[in-house]
């Protein structure tokens, strides 16, 4: 006796075998296709034949179909207002969202810019000049006040994360790992 | 859920309404409800006997109420046995009658009563708001400040009132039980919301279309420079209401009108109305004059007490030229009978207004002519502000002679006539031209 095949990819993939998967509610749908010839259905039909037509379905498919898109709804006064309430939350939300978003990259700019305000001021030694005045140490020349700031707003070289100028997208930069080491293998190696 | 499946239908929620119930429900009680009920007759009295002699009517038709009635039937037996027609449409009914009362807050919609409570989340945050800045002004006011800064310390404690009376208006602005209120004419115009939604509503069309009124009529630059009205008007006559520009007949304009004047911020305020026509024909020139046909000041209005009789104002407090009809000549084009409200000045630092003198302005003379009236000078001497201006117009009709002869005026038999325009005489140039 030969076992049959199994028909579990038939029955995925056929179309014949997935009418049974379909919900009750979209029965009246597939009831509802297009008919194999295009002249209108019209001669010799019987008035209650034909298959029984889910009216929420009917209903949809005309809301879908309006010359006039999104098709205008006609509230009654609750509803009207229920839907006004609901609104006005909503944009209140999404207000609010868009300020805390707002305020979030305020306050990151502005922590930029001071810290940058702050390298602008400082030497090579990491210190201001009312600092060193303070501390009494010697004024010397100011050939690197402000350097790490100059280096820092350089945009034309390097790697850089947003890539203005000749400068390197930072895909291009090798993430630092431990392994594999840039120089390879180094056979000859003694201690 | 192991309960759904095998408890069964009659398991199901009690109070659900949305499946129906075969069986009646019993819920869980001790004592038989029989015994409820025998008791509760035994405590009442027995019902008083029929009175003697009283013939058994039939029975009364049961009293419908107008607003559920939904089935024609019901509808007919209303007219006919209570006489009460019924209210709003039929849809309307049968769902107030299907549906219990529940309030409109209450209404059991999941996303709407999510966004009430973020609405209500936000008026605390807004009310909360409120009292700081209350809090603020009253500590701001509390100080002391050198007497050159007083100006500033002033204009800075206007701007934080301002700013107080926006916030007010940012609480309530989200409140649906707010807006529909104000859209059924219930709002009370003491509270900032409703005076602010009133005039909103009053901007988005009224004004505008009285604007373009007055600006075809040519109202303004001819009677006053410019104008921005701040105030609505509403005029009527004998109880008639008249449109921005109408025409009024001539035996209705013949008494006073009454003006409604709605200001739209806080506060009783003293308005001038003065009524100028700016189209009184004078022949010598070719031209047009002023005349004014009402003059009064000292007039209280408020946001809650709106309206005006011109011809109840006090002689000797306010109405500085009476009410004079409105006439029209025969020949001539129509007249235009413009209305101006005018605010009276504030005393600096106080707040008052000022009332004008209206005995010293009728002892003076130079307001007191109605031919030649001139308006920008009255305003100038007396510090007004134009808020509000109306506009009706006259010409004439079977009526105005009757209405001229009652008020004494000279000249209800004059008619103006065009003058003619003598032709410029035709010259007729050379044969050549003419075929």
């Amino acid at each position: 006796m030969i076992k049959a095949p199994s028909t579990s990819l038939l029955r995925a993939f056929s179309p014949l075998w997935r009418a049974e998967s379909v919900p009750w509610v979209a029965r009246g749908c597939i009831a509802q296709q297009v008919h194999f010839s295009t002249a209108e259905q019209r001669m010799a039909r019987k008035k209650g034949m034909g298959p029984k037509t889910d009216m929420r379905i009917t209903l949809i498919r005309y809301h879908l179909q309006h010359p006039l898109t999104p098709r205008p709804l006609r509230f009654s006064r609750t509803r009207a207002l229920r839907h006004w309430t609901i609104h006005r939350a909503w944009r209140l939300y999404q207000n609010k969202l868009r300020l805390t978003r707002q305020l979030e990259l305020e306050r990151q700019y502005n922590s930029m810019n001071a810290a940058c305000e702050a390298l602008r001021l400082m030497d090579g030694d990491g210190l201001t000049q009312e600092e060193r005045s303070k501390l009494g140490a010697e004024i010397e020349g100011s050939n690197d006040m402000g350097r790490l700031y100059r280096i820092a707003m350089k945009k034309d070289d390097g790697v850089r994360a947003d890539a203005v100028g000749k400068g390197v997208p930072i895909e291009y930069a090798r993430i630092q790992t431990e392994t594999p080491p840039r120089d390879g293998w180094n056979s000859a190696w003694t201690r | 859920m192991a309960l759904d499946r095998s408890a069964g239908r009659l398991a199901r929620c009690i109070r659900c309404t949305r499946h129906e119930r075969t069986l009646p429900i019993r819920t869980f009680t001790t004592t038989a409800p029989s015994r409820l009920e025998t008791q509760e007759t035994q405590a009442s009295s027995e019902p008083p006997p029929p009175p003697a002699g009283a013939t058994t009517d039939a029975p009364k038709p049961r009293l419908r109420d107008p607003n559920t009635v939904s089935t024609r039937a019901a509808e007919q037996q209303l007219i006919q046995h209570q006489r009460i027609t019924p209210v709003g449409s039929r849809r309307r009914r049968a769902a107030i009658a299907s549906t219990s009362n529940i309030p409109f807050s209450e209404l059991p919609y999941q996303c709407f009563q999510e966004a009430r409570a973020v609405l209500q989340a936000d008026r605390k945050q807004k009310l909360e708001h409120i009292r700081v800045q209350r809090e603020r002004i009253e500590r701001f006011k509390a100080k002391d400040v050198a007497p050159q800064d007083e100006a500033h310390k002033e204009k800075k404690v206007a701007d934080m009132r301002r700013r107080l009376e926006e916030q007010k208006i940012l609480a309530d602005i989200n409140d649906p039980v707010v807006k529909r209120k104000f859209e059924d004419g219930e709002g009370d115009l003491n509270k900032p919301i409703y005076r602010l939604l009133a005039d909103r509503q009053w901007r988005s069309y009224r004004r505008t279309l009285l604007l373009q009124r007055i600006t075809q009529m040519n109202v303004v630059p001819d009677v006053l420079p410019a104008i921005d009205p701040v105030v609505s008007t509403a005029l009527s006559f004998a109880g008639k209401r008249v449109q921005h520009g109408d025409f009024v007949d001539s035996r209705m304009s013949e008494l006073a009108p009454s003006l409604q004047i709605q200001p739209y911020d806080k506060g009783k305020r003293l308005y001038t109305v003065v009524v100028v026509n700016p189209d009184v024909p004078n022949v010598q020139k070719d031209a047009f004059d002023y005349r004014c046909h009402f003059l009064a000041s000292n007039i209280e209005i408020s946001p809650t007490d709106t309206r005006v009789r011109l011809g109840l104002l006090g002689e000797e407090g306010q109405v500085i030229l009476p009410w004079l009809p409105a006439y029209g000549q025969k020949g001539a084009p129509y007249q235009r009978m413009s209305m101006f409200v005018l605010e009276q000045a504030k005393s600096e630092g106080g707040g008052e207004f000022q009332t004008i003198d209206v005995a010293a302005v009728k002892a003076g003379g130079k307001y007191t002519q109605r031919h030649g009236f001139n308006l920008r000078s009255f305003v100038d001497k007396h510090l007004l502000k134009p808020v509000g201006v109306d506009l009706f117009r006259t010409k004439w009709d079977e009526g105005t002679a009757g209405v001229m002869q009652r008020a004494g005026i000279v000249g209800w038999d004059v008619e103006f006539k065009r003058k003619r325009v003598e032709p410029l005489p035709y010259k007729r140039m050379d044969s050549v031209r003419y075929r």
